[in-house]
């Protein structure tokens, strides 16, 4: 929806534009991609973006998963979610580009009150472009939100955009590390003999079969944290069967410990305690 | 029920050791991966899973990664009786005892793979069949299945001048297949522990063609609240949306039976798929509701009174299905 708002917004600019999303699983915290494509003149092109000009990552820890800038052209330009400025980003090696950083979901929490950065990576992306100008960006926002979602969620989506544009820092972004391409190493179907199955193994520093999803450290996903108060603890062991990720640890005298490489921070731990042993503090923590 | 201060004395035997593990892409708070996660918990490491098209083949298992400590096999997604049936098989033929599971969705049972479903109940193949039932095509997108209750609002039933929501009521997917006299089957919910640890040990523990079918919270698909993942199960089986049995061998038998009917406001308010339903459809919902309480416990019910919650006009990002795009 946010990249229809951009071409909405470049079309208000006076140009052509075209949006249009990748289709894959939706699912919250899926990798996804979607494509706007601006041109002065009249888009021909029908085609998925593969070398664009601007790459907008809507979350840092893409990076570790995704080349997310191959295909960048030449003084292709960046702007990513993340509180680092620029110049500490990891970006894969051989690029540089000039990049747009600001803490969008910290942004989107503050206006929205859920961490749905889309709108607020609009206002970061005016940063590093001239075609649309952020006014025209905010209108176009709060004009289609507003239809779809009502008003006050248009007004506060556009606010959202607005302080991304107004806090984002630019500058120079480069990698220096190789970021590989899941596909480059793993033997494609016809290559892989008939009744085989994969086992437990490391190829080229990435685990692969039973138990390799451990790799996936998945408490990047959180914006709220459970904090445990030991003490009110009955050991009733319902938060631990309750957690769909597995991240609280029971230990041997029935006590937990919460994991906090994998925990998404969903609450269901606290919901479910009948003592109120659990409180979700916003924002991400470790202790 | 346990009573709220007692510790839960089902969970204290379950191992700690996880055949699921963490570091999967299920949203966070869903009630597939708690559903999944603990059942292939209580079934242990002499288990082979097999899962046809669904959230939990993509969050779980995206080749060359697998959150399954346990063999792991997806094909196709109307053949899941036929593909345990076969592994079954291959399992006897090599003299290795296992527990071959197949974890469907509901659009992998009540539709899409009905036919080899009751293929394999038929034939009473030793093999346990569980029906992750989240009440539509979730991993698609939210598309109504014959599992949507009435009146929920999915991408195809949308909520429109004229039909608001899902006109037809869900499929009972449990007696159809106890209908095939097969010697174990089961309705779970995630929020009663004791009951889901013990229909799953009976089921490990038995031969034949066992079917369990839970009902799993979807967080996007419901419209709710990522931490009531879990309770919300509970107050589906307290306003009779949901109901816990177990037919052992064609004697059927309630595990747990809720002290007082509350209105099935109760639940919908809670969720934004309900978000639009009219008095009317509920009272249509709760008459029909009464009518299957007292099909199910044998007694009548009088018709809790119902009240519709409406929320203020919120921020509603959640009324679209192309969020975050």
């Amino acid at each position: 929806m946010a990249a229809q708002a951009l071409a909405d917004a470049a079309v208000r600019a006076g140009h052509h534009a075209q949006a249009f999303p990748y289709f894959g699983a939706e699912r919250r915290g899926a990798p996804v991609q979607a494509f706007a494509r601006i041109d002065s003149r009249k888009i021909r092109v029908k085609s998925q973006v593969y070398e664009p000009d601007l790459v907008v990552v809507l979350d840092a820890s893409l990076f570790e998963l995704e080349p997310v800038t191959e295909g960048l052209k030449e003084g292709g330009r960046l702007a990513v979610n993340t509180p680092l400025r620029p110049e500490e980003l990891e970006i894969g090696e051989g690029t540089e580009a000039v990049t747009a950083t600001a803490d969008a979901t910290a942004i989107a929490l503050q206006t929205l009150k859920v961490p749905i950065v889309n709108t607020a990576m609009l206002g970061v992306l005016c940063r590093v472009q001239d075609l649309v100008p952020i006014e025209t960006v905010m209108e176009a926002v709060q004009e289609r939100f507003g239809e779809k979602l009502g008003a006050i969620a248009g007004r506060a989506n556009a606010s959202s955009a607005w302080k991304a544009y107004d806090g984002a820092v630019v500058g120079v972004a480069s990698g220096k590390r190789r970021i590989a391409r899941a596909k480059e190493w793993r033997p494609a179907w016809h290559e892989m003999p008939a009744g085989t199955s994969l086992p437990s193994a490391t190829i080229d520093g990435v685990e692969v079969g039973p138990g390799s999803a451990r790799t996936n450290l998945t408490g990047e996903w959180r914006w709220s944290t459970p904090f445990y108060k030991k003490d009110r603890c009955i050991r009733c062991l319902r938060c631990w069967w309750s957690c769909p990720d597995a991240a609280i640890d029971r230990l041997d005298d029935d006590y937990m410990r919460w994991n906090f490489d994998y925990c998404k921070g969903c609450g269901i731990c606290a919901d479910i305690c009948p003592v109120s042993a659990i409180d979700m503090i916003k924002g991400v923590h470790r202790w | 029920m346990t009573s709220v201060r007692s510790p839960v004395a089902g969970l204290r035997n379950v191992s700690r050791e996880d055949m699921l593990v963490h570091g999967h892409g299920a949203c966070p708070g869903c009630g597939y991966a708690v559903t999944a996660r603990n059942i292939a918990k209580v079934l242990g490491p002499q288990t082979v899973v097999y899962v046809p098209a669904s959230c939990l083949t993509v969050f779980s298992a995206t080749y060359p990664k697998s959150a399954w400590r346990i063999p792991f096999l997806y094909t196709a997604f109307e053949n899941t009786g036929a593909i345990i049936t076969g592994l079954k098989a291959a399992y006897r033929r090599r003299g290795i005892e296992a527990n071959v599971v197949g974890m469907a969705g509901d659009g992998g049972s009540f539709d899409i793979g009905l036919q080899a479903l009751s293929g394999a109940a038929e034939r009473n193949e030793d093999v346990i069949y569980v029906c992750l039932d989240n009440e539509a095509y979730m991993n698609t997108g939210i598309q109504r299945s014959s599992a949507t209750p009435f009146g929920a609002w999915t991408t195809t039933t949308p909520a429109g001048l004229e039909i608001q929501g899902n006109r037809r009521f869900k499929k009972d997917l449990a007696a159809i297949v106890a209908q095939h006299d097969v010697p174990y089957v089961a309705t779970l919910s995630v929020a009663h522990f004791t009951d889901f640890v013990k229909k799953v040990e009976k089921a490990k523990s038995m031969s034949g063609f066992r079917f369990l079918h839970c009902l799993t919270p979807c967080i996007p698909g419901w419209r709710i609240e990522p931490s009531r993942g879990v309770s919300i199960d509970r107050l589906a089986v307290e306003t009779g949306m949901w109901t816990l049995y177990e037919v052992e061998h064609g004697v059927p038998r309630v595990t747990y039976r809720p002290r007082k009917m509350l209105p099935v406001t109760e639940y919908l308010g809670l969720q934004g798929r309900f978000k639009h339903i009219s008095e009317e459809d509920v009272r249509t919902l709760q008459s029909w509701l009464c009518r299957k309480w007292k099909a199910h416990y044998g007694e009548e019910v009088e018709e809790p009174p119902c009240v519709i919650a409406r929320k203020d006009e919120g921020l509603g990002h959640d009324g679209d299905p192309l969020h975050g795009l």
